[in-house]
């Protein structure tokens, strides 16, 4: 994470806890984007991550007196919410609702998109779709904690180090589950390709 | 070698990153978040909203300095005056809710929730859970807790090393 | 004569009826196990950073000594343990994330389960677990030893693990496994399908145990030879030493890369994961013998184990006592 953006945290927790609602209010607008990632990522639900969004802010607003500075707020949000969404995620059980929200028209530039599709063994939009969706779909069959590492270091890019600091855990740790539910997650499209219609 | 292989899948994951919310859901969260702190501030009782407008009051005069404590001590009486006179005046505020505020889904305190996995018979023998225990430790708990077995191993090995 | 013809009347009628039926003989046995083993099986509470768990242990000795599974005694806190009723504080002594196990301990007089072998097991012996599933009382469970794994999920267990079909439910994650003397055999740790379960054997919990009271933490030890499958057998072994990591005790030893390992200590290897099961006995300190064919001579080297580094399996702590983790609440303290 980069220092400029550390200071700039910094700063606007320092006014957040002197009582300049406004300065929380520009935290949130920052993290929102993040943190929907890294919840809808692990709930795969719209409605349960715009609600855990909303408890997320409204925890860390509570809670912001008591920050001390001696993790960057951004760790200490994600610590928040990734333990509310796994707790929201135990006591939400398996009974999970796939809403799978649209593709971004942006996802169209992506880079790794076009390499993607014009790869050597060439895969055609519409396939690509499908193994979106069977991914997304895998991913709901692992553990949440596995399902939480992925998202973080896969789709959040967070490096191994920040992980273990939010979760608690060790870097051994983080890297032993990423390890296995990459080999969860590549069994489960191998059979999705072995058997195509299910 | 497996079409699928780590780097595939981390691309498609990468991929995920694109997944986006309905158009104009950022700009419309913060607005519901102010609303759902005006909504929970509200809710709260009125002596709650007084201690924490006197805890901000004397926060934000940094506490380090003695000379600010008489002003805060003086908040405080000023606030607990007000409340008193406010009470004695009006009739019960009906805008006072006692209810707890909608958080997630899940109340708070429910019977077990079986998943699809456990029998519905087994709900039957919850009677057999009001065993005879005297609780000599201070243990009390609320809620349901997570029974626990793994369905994966704690860890693995993936080499053979020693 | 007529007597004797009375007499072997008798004898003969009491042959020609049937003897007590397979299946009261088992109920008997399994009735007379869970009753001498389940005072020695208690229920566990406690809190980790999800919430309230609730689990399965077992007492060892006579000072409240018992086992549990990881995932119930090795990341928890405000452990409490039920016995004969009542509800006790108990602290945890040792979390072990690579066994998969936790050992805490309760202050008072306790039974303790008499520890069996679970060499001895075969397929189809039959066992029986006591744990507590869900709310419910302590319950035994009935079934056999389906077979001895190593494999696991794409990855292999630390060491053998026991697949027994019996059917294991919620909460009895760390109940004792019992053959039909009442001995432990296994430590249940695992569902796996529907109806069956992982267990660590016994063997491979009392090392831990061991560990503990020699050195206070579980001391896996090392060598420093990676190991490989080879394309023949030598010797009946295929496997063979890829690479010796330098500076290990392996190097000094004077061991060397193509040496097909034949014996550690007193664990045959025909396969290299026979090497796992040999591994996770190594205790750091002790010597073992290692056995070698290199060409066409067969070598030994007597070398002491050296601390085994952090596996990708790594314990949480530097004394393999758990973090607590309680990050229900917003991290007020502050990390």
């Amino acid at each position: 994470m980069d220092e400029a953006r550390k200071d700039e945290d910094q700063q606007l927790v320092a006014r957040t806890q002197e009582g300049d609602a406004s300065a929380f209010d520009q935290l949130v607008v920052k993290y929102t984007p993040r943190l929907y990632g890294l919840v809808y990522n692990m709930t795969s639900n719209h409605e349960d991550t715009n609600d855990l969004l909303q408890d997320i802010f409204a925890k860390a607003y509570k809670a912001i007196r008591g920050f001390r500075g001696k993790s960057s707020f951004y760790t200490w949000i994600h610590s928040i919410a990734v333990n509310m969404t796994l707790n929201f995620l135990k006591k939400r059980g398996r009974r999970f609702q796939l809403s799978l929200d649209d593709v971004d028209a942006s996802i169209q530039n992506d880079k790794e998109f076009i390499e993607a599709t014009a790869s050597s063994s060439p895969v055609r939009e519409a396939d690509l779709s499908e193994l979106q969706k069977r991914l997304n779909e895998a991913m709901m069959k692992l553990s949440d904690e596995h399902r939480a590492v992925v998202t973080m270091f896969h789709i959040q890019g967070m490096p191994h180090a920040e992980i273990s600091k939010i979760l608690r855990v060790s870097e051994g740790t983080v890297r032993s589950r990423l390890f296995y539910a990459n080999r969860q997650l590549q069994n489960y499209l191998d059979e999705f390709r072995k058997n195509p219609v299910t | 070698m497996d079409e699928f292989n780590d780097n595939e899948i981390t691309k498609l994951l990468r991929l995920k990153r694109y997944e986006q919310p309905p158009a104009g859901y950022f700009e419309n969260f913060i607005h519901e978040f102010h609303r759902r702190q005006r909504d929970e501030l509200l809710r709260q009782p009125l002596w709650r909203i007084c201690v924490d407008r006197a805890r901000d009051f004397v926060i934000s005069f940094n506490l380090s300095t003695l000379t600010s404590y008489p002003a805060a001590v003086t908040a405080v009486l000023v606030c607990a005056a007000v409340i008193s006179l406010k009470i004695y005046q009006t009739p019960q505020p009906a805008t006072v809710a006692a209810k707890d505020r909608p958080v997630l889904v899940v109340p708070a305190s429910t019977e077990p929730e079986w998943t699809l996995a456990s029998p519905v018979a087994t709900r039957v023998f919850n009677t057999r859970s009001l065993r005879n225990i005297t609780e000599s430790a201070k243990t009390h708990r609320s809620g349901t807790p997570r029974y626990v077995l793994d369905s994966v191993p704690v860890s693995y090995e993936t080499t053979f090393k020693f | 004569m007529l007597a004797r013809l009375a007499f072997f009347a008798a004898a003969a009628s009491l042959s020609a009826q049937p003897g007590p039926d397979s299946a009261t003989t088992i109920s008997r046995e399994v009735k007379d196990v869970f009753e001498r083993a389940s005072k020695a099986v208690v229920k566990i509470e406690a809190t980790d950073q999800h919430g309230e768990l609730s689990g399965t242990g077992f007492f060892v000795d006579p000072t409240g000594t018992l086992y549990t599974a990881y995932s119930v005694g090795g990341e928890a806190e405000n452990l409490t343990v039920e016995f004969k009723g009542k509800k006790y504080p108990a602290r945890q002594l040792l979390a072990d994330i690579r066994s998969g196990i936790a050992m805490l301990k309760v202050d008072l007089a306790s039974p303790a389960l008499p520890i069996g072998n679970s060499d001895q097991l075969e397929i189809a012996t039959p066992v029986v677990a006591i744990g507590y599933p869900l709310d419910l009382a302590e319950t035994p469970s009935f079934g056999m030893i389906a077979g001895f794994d190593r494999k696991c999920f794409g990855g292999y267990f630390p060491t053998k693990h026991l697949r027994v079909n019996l059917p294991p439910q919620r909460g009895e994650g760390g109940a004792p496994l019992l053959n039909f003397n009442g001995e432990v055999v296994g430590i249940l740790l695992y569902s796996f399908e529907n109806n069956s379960c992982y267990a660590l054997p016994i063997e491979a919990a009392e090392k831990i145990r061991s560990d503990f009271m020699r050195f206070g933490e579980a001391r896996y030890g090392r060598i420093g030879a990676n190991v490989s499958e080879a394309a023949s057998a030598v010797e009946g072994s295929r496997a063979v030493t890829k690479e010796i990591v330098k500076d290990t005790p392996a190097a000094e030893s004077g061991m060397k890369p193509g040496d097909v390992v034949i014996q550690i200590g007193r664990t045959k290897v025909h396969e290299p994961e026979d090497i796992l099961d040999a591994s996770f006995f190594l205790t750091a300190g002790d010597v073992v013998p290692i056995t070698v064919i290199r060409g066409n001579e067969k070598l030994t080297f007597n070398v002491e184990a050296a601390s085994s580094r952090p596996p990708l399996l790594a314990a949480p702590s530097l004394n393999n006592r758990a973090i607590p983790l309680n990050l229900q609440s917003a991290p007020e303290g502050t990390p």
